[in-house]
């Protein structure tokens, strides 16, 4: 109770949410009557980032910088745009599948959000689409990253679970197209209420010029998946291929990647793959005090005494995990929930680790939308000026469709294992 | 009056010594009338057996049950308990680490780690998973193989020709399926839960490593206790273990069918092709862990 | 210009100065280790594939990220770029906005001395060098036995690898107190990493 009040005061006063989490632990070790743990804070908080599957983050971000830097992601978009040719509102739907485009390749939310609403709120806005209309689109096509594989998320989930990471990955896949797919009708019925511009007809040599342009960037999803499939790498391992890819596509080939630029974009993902991966120790560490108090067996004993059916608890779970999302975001949230949720999510109610892991999954991905802690809202922010809180509204209808599919999705199963096994 | 305790391990739910742990937890709060309770914590939730056994050091932990692949690196003796063919079958292994010379090794924790050691628990002979055909130990020769991460059991399969490779826990399955290594080790009990039987073409069932772990109790948490409860948590310990080893024991001949009814090619190392090898480790290992010699006498008289 | 110059105090641009000297050197090295970690991480997939898998390479790859998460993060508290929730300072009136954003400074600090307090019990410089750098000794006298430890496929002293969590520390509160110095106004805050313009 006091360690929570405590959170929430640090965060409020604007401390680094790590930082909050690890004086939140402190504090509950104090109250707890555990301080012979204190001496095991470091070790724990160093162990819990050294875990081999988070390589695979560092890595991923920095693929989307070098993407960035190079060209790749510009070239994605007119790809896309060439593709769908005129239609009203032909930009707001390109953005939606390059960033499908994008998510087959990018791991993180918010990374493939700041690469995207650079690139696309501007094209969108010269065409005179809203900008907040253009940047919550942007906001909601980026929650695609971590769903369609690759994905942080799921590789983190599937540490905890112990269970399988490829095929994690790949239950990830038809939800992810749901949910683009769901996306796309919403754009076709909000065009009803904002006049979206046709977009400028394009003659068909620049169409076909943008398309052989943008071949070469497909090469490099083609090599992540490929060194996968033919047992050349693991997921990790593939990242850093990917790197290797974007690196000599950015730099060879489309030649817009200076290597004098390469120190730069290094230090830049070092801090952000830092911040990130100290955000998941002190998650680790807060979630390690929190299961030597017994909270997980409290809540766990609660959640069995509310829940008589798996249907009943996915539906708790689901609301418990919206409002851990208000405030805590992605991979942290993760590691603080499934060692207490799935452990009785498979023993007392018998649902598979993979359907329980997509569930988790995209509801915490919808936490990095709401605020007051939405890393993805303050992202896209940054980079267009619209604020938080309007970026909230305009999208309320995104996140009403975002919740239908997970409804759909904790109810049947299928759609999520029907790949995996 | 009443007490709490805690019990750190590494393998995941439903693991033997997982639910003997359980099973002991059971019998503590039985025999003390509710008086005593002890809470498992499954899956390395405390930490990894490195960090665990430095909680039961600091008395933060009060139980923990550690392999010897984590105690060997700190005390010598223990890692030649992981030395090839100490005894070639698993019916054999209950005799040996109930041999007095395996015992004594117990004495040893308190003044190396600051720990008690109530008794051993066990894992069966491991067996190689292959995606090949291997019928014997040449077959081995030039194989990629995922091996456990301790250096006596990498030595040993580098006698065998192979190239041994770490592969995390979890990305075991994927590392297999994908080609990424020929073939893997592990014992049966692990080898059946993740179901390697489908993605590898043959089993070569080694007889020659097991894997065994020790009940540790934190020192500082036992000078505390009162004579009669220490009583109650040893016996309820050493009750469970002795089931456990018994009952792993009987298993294997039930997961060998198993596994032979999947169609998957079994087969099994005889004594004969391995005389030589024992000399080759042990050239190297009688140094690391003298005691060794001593170990294979013991084994000699089961 | 000069004016304004004239008035900081000498001792607290030496600090704030200290501080940035130190943000250059940790962000080059957050920069080489994120280099280093894709290329270890190529290099296995490419011994593995020659057939001469290296052993230790694994354990390596991740030590290399642990450095790297714990020396960036250091860098971007510096740069106050961490993740943080900062609309109530935001919204505040004028004079209470600088008062509330040095308030999740302190609370940086107070971290970075909580941890750097638990890292001098784990690694109880006193006791080892009384036990004259014997590491048996010292285990067998306080039940510490960090010393006595090693990683498992590289063989390295565990204490040398944890040694970047108490310079962690150290380095957060040095960073804290800088720019708590320049949140007080008592000097011009000019920091900067050179990708601040690349947003998020
Ligand atoms: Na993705
Ligand atoms: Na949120």
């Amino acid at each position: 109770m006091w360690t929570g009040a405590a959170f929430l005061t640090a965060m409020l006063v604007g401390a680094p949410i790590g930082i909050c989490l690890c004086l939140a632990a402190i504090l509950f070790l104090y109250l707890d009557g555990n301080t012979l743990l204190y001496a095991s804070m470091p070790t724990q908080l160093f162990d819990s980032a050294g875990n081999y599957g988070l390589i695979a983050i560092p890595l991923f971000i920095l693929i989307g910088d070098i993407m960035n830097a190079g060209g790749i992601t510009g070239r994605i978009v007119q790809m896309a745009l060439a593709f769908i040719g005129t239609l009203r509102g032909g930009l707001a739907y390109v953005n939606l599948v390059a960033n499908m485009f994008v998510a087959s390749i990018m791991g993180s939310a918010s990374s493939q959000v700041a690469v995207m609403s650079r690139v696309m709120v501007p094209e969108m806005e010269r065409q005179g689409y809203r900008r907040d209309f253009a940047a919550g689109l942007t906001v909601y096509s980026g929650i695609l990253g971590p769903i369609i594989p690759p994905s942080i998320m799921f590789v983190v989930y599937s540490v905890l679970a112990q269970i399988s990471v490829g095929n994690m990955l790949l239950s990830g896949l038809i939800p992810g197209l749901m949910l683009a797919g769901s996306f796309l009708g919403l754009i076709a019925i909000l065009g009803l209420f904002y006049p979206y511009p046709v977009n400028e007809r394009q003659p068909w040599p620049v169409r076909l010029k943008a398309i052989i342009d943008g071949l070469p960037t497909l090469l490099i999803p083609l090599v992540i998946v490929g060194s996968i499939m033919g047992g050349f790498a693991n997921p990790t391992e593939a990242a850093a291929v990917g790197v290797v890819a974007a690196l000599l596509i950015g730099w060879l080939w489309i030649g817009d990647l200076k290597l004098s630029a390469m120190p730069r974009l290094l230090m830049r993902a070092a801090g952000y793959s830092a911040i990130i991966l100290f955000l998941v120790a002190a998650a680790g560490v807060f979630s390690w005090v929190l299961t030597y108090g017994r909270v997980p067996q409290q809540v766990a004993a609660w959640i069995q005494t509310v829940a008589q059916d798996p249907i009943t608890f996915m539906l708790l779970v689901n609301l418990i995990l919206l409002f851990i999302g208000t405030v805590i975001d992605g991979a942290p949230a993760l590691i603080m929930t499934v060692p207490i949720l799935l452990p009785i999510a498979t023993e007392v109610y018998g649902i598979d680790p993979f359907h329980f892991g997509v569930v988790v999954v995209i509801n915490l991905v919808l936490g990095f939308m709401t605020p007051p802690v939405g890393l993805c809202l303050y992202v896209a922010s940054a980079v267009t000026g619209v604020k938080p809180s309007r970026l909230f509204v305009v999208t309320l209808p995104f996140f009403l469709a975002t919740a239908a599919i997970l409804v759909i999705l904790s109810i049947f199963p299928f759609f999520s294992t029907v790949l995996s096994r | 009056q009443s007490q709490s305790f805690r019990l750190g391990i590494a393998t995941p739910p439903g693991h033997p010594w997982n639910n003997a742990a359980l099973a002991a937890a059971e019998m503590i709060a039985e025999e003390s009338d509710g008086r005593l309770d002890l809470t498992v914590f499954h899956a390395s939730q405390l930490g990894t057996e490195a960090a665990m056994l430095q909680q039961l050091q600091t008395g933060a932990l009060d139980f923990a049950w550690l392999q010897t692949a984590e105690l060997g690196t700190r005390i010598p003796q223990i890692a030649a308990i992981n030395a090839p063919y100490l005894v070639q079958s698993t019916a054999k292994i209950p005799d040996l680490i109930r041999h007095p010379k395996v015992l004594e090794l117990l004495d040893l924790l308190p003044a190396e780690t600051g720990t008690i050691g109530l008794g051993w628990g066990i894992t069966g002979m491991r067996s190689v998973f292959a995606n090949r055909e291997v019928n014997s130990v040449a077959d081995l020769q030039g194989m990629k193989l995922r091996t456990h991460t301790t250096p006596a059991f990498r030595d040993f399969y580098e006698l065998l020709g192979t190239a041994p490779t770490p592969i995390p826990t979890p990305q075991v399955y994927d590392a297999i399926a994908n080609g990424q290594v020929d073939g893997l080790e592990a014992d049966l009990d692990f080898s059946w839960n993740q179901r390697f039987d489908q993605v590898t073409q043959s089993i070569l069932h080694m007889n020659a490593l097991f894997m065994p772990m020790v009940a540790l109790v934190s020192g500082r948490v036992w000078q505390g206790l009162p004579e009669a409860d220490r009583e109650i948590l040893d016996r309820a310990t050493k009750t469970a273990l002795e089931a456990q080893v018994d009952e792993l024991v009987g298993n294997e001949a039930g997961l060998l069918t198993a596994f032979e009814e999947t169609g998957i090619a079994i087969s099994t190392v005889g004594e004969a092709d391995v005389a030589d090898l024992i000399e080759r480790y042990d050239a190297k290992w009688v140094e690391l862990a003298p005691n060794l010699p001593e170990l294979r006498a013991a084994s000699a008289e089961i | 210009m000069g004016l304004a110059h004239a008035k900081e105090p000498l001792p607290a641009r030496i600090w704030v100065g200290f501080s940035n000297g130190l943000l250059f050197v940790e962000l080059r090295i957050a920069a080489l280790l994120l280099a280093g970690l894709a290329v270890i991480i190529l290099t296995n997939v490419v011994t593995r594939y020659a057939g001469s898998p290296i052993y230790w390479i694994d354990e390596l790859a991740v030590f290399t990220m642990v450095w790297l998460a714990f020396i960036g993060t250091s860098a971007m508290s510096r740069l106050r770029l961490d993740f943080a929730v900062t609309f109530l300072a935001d919204i505040a009136p004028k004079r209470l906005g600088p008062l509330i954003r040095a308030g999740s400074i302190v609370l940086i600090i107070v971290f970075g001395l909580a941890l750097a307090w638990m890292s001098w019990i784990m690694l109880d410089p006193v006791g080892i060098a009384s036990a004259g750098f014997d590491a048996r000794a010292f285990a067998g006298q306080t039940f510490n036995f960090l010393y006595t430890e090693f990683t498992q496929t590289l063989v390295w002293p565990r204490w040398a690898v944890m040694l970047v969590i108490p310079l962690f520390s150290v380095c957060l509160v040095i960073h804290g107190l800088a720019n708590l110095l320049e949140e007080a106004g008592l000097v011009e805050r000019k920091v900067r990493s050179g990708f601040e313009e690349e947003a998020v």
